[in-house]
């Protein structure tokens, strides 16, 4: 018994001693602080290579540009700017009251390092080197673009990449492998102070030479959570004052517990990314016009919506297009009609001849889809199968995981998938969705299946385009174009919503990055 | 070849071929590193993709990366992991430090408190207290660690905030360290006793009915004598099993626990890792794995044939 005992107090010595080695640093939070929970979670320090630091990092390195509220593009770092007659040609005045958080001004000449050396060494911004000639500086400090084509949606490109002091990131070479864990100068009204991946924290500190609006708090923290049932936990226990998830919503599920503490609000925002049926338009039958319009018709999207969403959305149109993007048009509505669906198939040459209950394609086989998902999408694909098998196709459900959803979606090797847009894929490419479907294209959530001469000249109609006449006729084309050739089908338009304690009001939301934006951390105050 | 030789071959012959595993494995997996390296809505040109295919490596043909792989282990130099930005040796290192100090204790202890209480259990089976125990351990035993772990987090941090709802720390001082730890190290060292428990139950139960035991017995020993001189040696073989396992898999093991508790461990290192085809961590995490178990089982081989007489090393 006694040696039991040294064996446990040796552990315990062995624990205190770990323990001790294990001390960290951490940032001591000072003043009046302002906390986030998010689901975000970052793997590593790096602005430029971790996709959720990326977002977070708008905070610290605003960019040129912003989407306002409406879906306008409007200036950030940018004062105005402005582009030629022939759209090849764009100039942004840069404010001048701006500064790192060192002290150094932030100049023109560091915003065209950024693009320079973002084209240069990153490779979203690739498309930089093969669209832009030339960024000059003129005399009154106003930087020029000049492009070697129009190229209509450089400012919303420019409402992405964080703007980067050239006398920090000119020694570094690699930029998406650069990740700094303490503090990184930045020019908003926050910058890094540092980031703990152990306590799951990115820690903002108040520019101290920022010299517009005055925040409110002293320091904003960034708590990520692993876990969204414990990140609910820390809401409504008060550990987070309020919640924010990059492209998603709170889950629907949670909201009523949250709003029966009488503690939280809501912000509440279309969402302008969605939810959609993609078909791999390179194979029989989904390359069936009749095919996809009958299975258009197959989806109960009101009980979709219910089920998946809670209702928080609404039935979308064909156009496939939420209205809260910009430059919407109001396109047919969805329609769930099984009879009508029945008929287009049968018209179209799909029958039951043997009378088993499932159609035969125009080669005289039984249609059998293979219905590629994800755990994220596995309720919705369910509800699908069961409105296939209702107008007689049959189709199995294959569940992968991410990596190899997305292998197997560039081999092509399925036939219907569920899957999302967020809002910036609904912005990415010529804009309105378009490069989800783009055959020229590639990325990881892209089906880049639509290899249509028609949409193809639609998309470079749109990025040469001009004027924003023309940029709204383009956009109505390629809603109309969805609703008449449903390359993919919309299975509900739904809500972001955002919840944050009652006791902090002024929360601002923008399409693209929702409350997380320099307005809404200039506006926010506690009020309680 | 004397026994030691033989044994030695055998573990060299492993390795190598767990090594190779390691190298194959990943690979058989659809995608790549760079399949899920951008994020979801990022568009690329075929020649970006050639681009960062030929930075990673992987446009090499496929005996040329198994040779570099090898010639890296040789150097020990673990590779570079793309998707967390560091080299692999530097991420291992770090993320082991959290795991073993979250699972090393939570697993000696749980052993250790599960090969005795399992002891006494099998000893006094029958007893009013006994199946209490026997009871409450079954019940943890046979609930999932994911659901146990929330519903602890939910009661003793929710509800009667004696601990934080997650991370490894907030001050990083010693103590508010153990403070965010002693929750997921009680959690983990009551699944690992729970099962120790009812193994070591078992296993005395059987070893007690034993002629040696009724000797002992009627030689005139107490039961704590009989107990712990004799049966608990014998009875103990199962769990030096089992104990070699879990040190081979203490690093991957506490996969749900870190999830729960938002830790940054090997655990969800491992899995992260496996999501995004991330060869260079998920090879050098086996790596190390690998070499736990190894030797886990060599220290096992040893402990066998110290504590049974039956079981010769030579």
């Amino acid at each position: 018994m006694r040696r039991s005992l040294y064996l446990l107090a040796s552990l315990l010595l062995l624990c205190m001693l770990m323990l001790s080695t294990a001390s960290m640093g951490a940032e001591e939070a000072t003043g009046e602080v302002l906390k986030i929970g998010s689901p975000n979670v970052i793997k590593s320090a790096s602005i430029l290579g971790d996709s959720n630091m990326g977002v977070f990092a708008h905070l610290s390195n605003p960019t040129l540009m912003k989407m306002a509220a409406d879906g306008t593009i409007k200036g950030l770092t940018a004062g105005s700017s402005e582009v030629s007659d022939d759209g090849k040609t764009w100039k942004f005045s840069i404010k001048d009251n701006l500064y790192w958080s060192d002290g150094e001004k932030l100049t023109p000449v560091d915003v065209q390092f950024t693009f320079n050396y973002l084209a240069e060494n990153y490779p979203a911004a690739g498309w930089m080197k093969n669209t832009v000639d030339n960024i000059s500086i003129q005399e009154d400090g106003t930087l020029v673009f000049s492009l070697n084509k129009p190229y209509s949606r450089l400012n919303l490109e420019f409402a992405t990449y964080p703007i980067l002091a050239k006398h920090i990131w000119e020694s570094i070479d690699d930029p998406m492998e650069y990740t700094n864990e303490g503090e990184n100068v930045g020019f908003g009204p926050f910058y890094i102070a540092s980031t703990d991946l152990g306590a799951g924290v990115i820690y903002f500190k108040k520019n101290p030479y920022w010299k517009g609006t005055a925040p409110k708090f002293d320091s904003i923290e960034i708590h990520t959570f692993a876990n969204m049932d414990v990140l609910s936990l820390a809401l409504e226990k008060g550990d987070v004052d309020a919640y924010y998830k990059y492209a998603g919503t709170y889950p629907y599920s949670s909201i009523d517990k949250l709003k029966e503490t009488g503690n939280f609000e809501f912000v509440e925002k279309d969402n302008i990314g969605l939810i959609f049926l993609g078909m791999n338009l390179m194979k029989e039958p989904m390359s069936d016009l009749s095919f996809r319009k009958a299975i258009s018709y197959a989806i109960n999207y009101s009980e979709i919506l219910k089920l998946d969403a809670l209702g928080y959305g609404k039935v979308p149109n064909a156009g496939f297009v939420p209205p809260s993007m910009m430059n919407f048009k109001e396109t047919a509505k969805l329609e769930y009609n099984l009879t009508q669906a029945k008929g287009i198939l049968d018209g179209a040459g799909y029958k039951d001849t043997n009378g088993n209950g499932i159609l035969e394609g125009k080669d005289g086989k039984e249609i059998k889809l293979t219905f590629l998902t994800r755990t994220d999408y596995q309720r919705p694909t369910e509800l699908m199968v069961d409105y296939l098998k209702a107008v007689g196709i049959d189709s199995e459900i294959k569940n992968v995981d991410s990596s190899t959803w997305i292998k197997q979606k560039d081999a092509g090797e399925y036939d219907l998938t569920i899957t999302r847009s967020t809002p910036w894929g609904m912005l990415m490419h010529a804009n309105w969705g378009t490069g989800y479907f783009d055959s020229r294209r590639t990325g990881e959530g892209v089906l880049h299946v639509l290899d249509d001469a028609k949409f193809h000249q639609l998309c470079d109609d749109i990025l040469a385009a001009t004027s924003e006449d023309q940029l709204k006729d383009y956009a109505y084309e390629v809603q109309d174009y969805y609703a008449e050739n449903l390359p993919a089908i919309p299975l509900y338009w739904n809500l972001v919503e955002t919840p944050y304690n009652k006791a902090f009001q002024g929360w601002y939301s923008d399409p693209l990055y929702g409350i997380f934006n320099v307005d809404s951390f200039l506006s926010v105050e506690k009020t309680q | 070849m004397s026994l030691t030789g033989r044994k030695a071959a055998r573990y060299f012959i492993a390795i190598f071929l767990i090594i190779t595993f390691n190298f194959a494995i990943p690979r058989s997996m659809p995608g790549d590193p760079l399949t899920n390296l951008l994020g979801e809505d990022v568009i690329l040109s075929d020649s970006s993709v050639q681009e960062l295919r030929s930075k990673m490596g992987l446009d090499k043909p496929l005996w040329q990366q198994y040779i570099e792989y090898w010639q890296s282990i040789l150097r020990l130099d673990l590779g570079y992991s793309f998707h967390l930005h560091k080299p692999v040796s530097i991420l291992l290192q770090d993320r082991m430090k959290w795991t073993l100090l979250l699972a090393g204790p939570a697993l000696i202890l749980g052993s250790a408190l599960g090969a005795i209480l399992g002891a006494r259990a099998g000893w006094r089976s029958g007893s009013r207290r006994e199946k209490v125990h026997t009871g409450i351990l079954l019940a943890v035993y046979c609930t999932p660690p994911y659901f146990l772990s929330l519903i602890s987090l939910y009661l003793f941090s929710f509800q009667l905030g004696l601990f934080p709802l997650k991370g490894l720390y907030s001050t990083g001082s010693a103590a508010d360290i153990a403070h965010h730890l002693l929750l997921p190290a009680v959690m983990m060292t009551l699944f690992t006793l729970s099962r120790n428990y009812m193994i070591m139950r078992g296993s005395v139960l059987q070893e007690k009915s034993s002629l040696y035991a009724a000797f002992a017995r009627a030689k005139g020993l107490y039961d704590e004598q009989i107990l712990f001189r004799h049966i608990f040696r014998n009875a103990l073989l199962p769990i030096i099993t089992l104990l070699a396992l879990d040190f081979g898999f203490i690093l991957s093991g506490a996969l749900f626990i870190e999830i729960v508790f938002s830790m940054n461990g090997m655990g969800s290192l491992i899995y992260d890792a496996l999501l995004s085809r991330d060869y260079p961590v998920l090879q050098g995490s086996f790596l190390i794995i690998t070499i736990m178990v190894v030797s886990a089982n060599l220290l096992a081989d040893l402990l066998y044939s110290r504590l049974d007489p039956r079981v010769k090393w030579e």
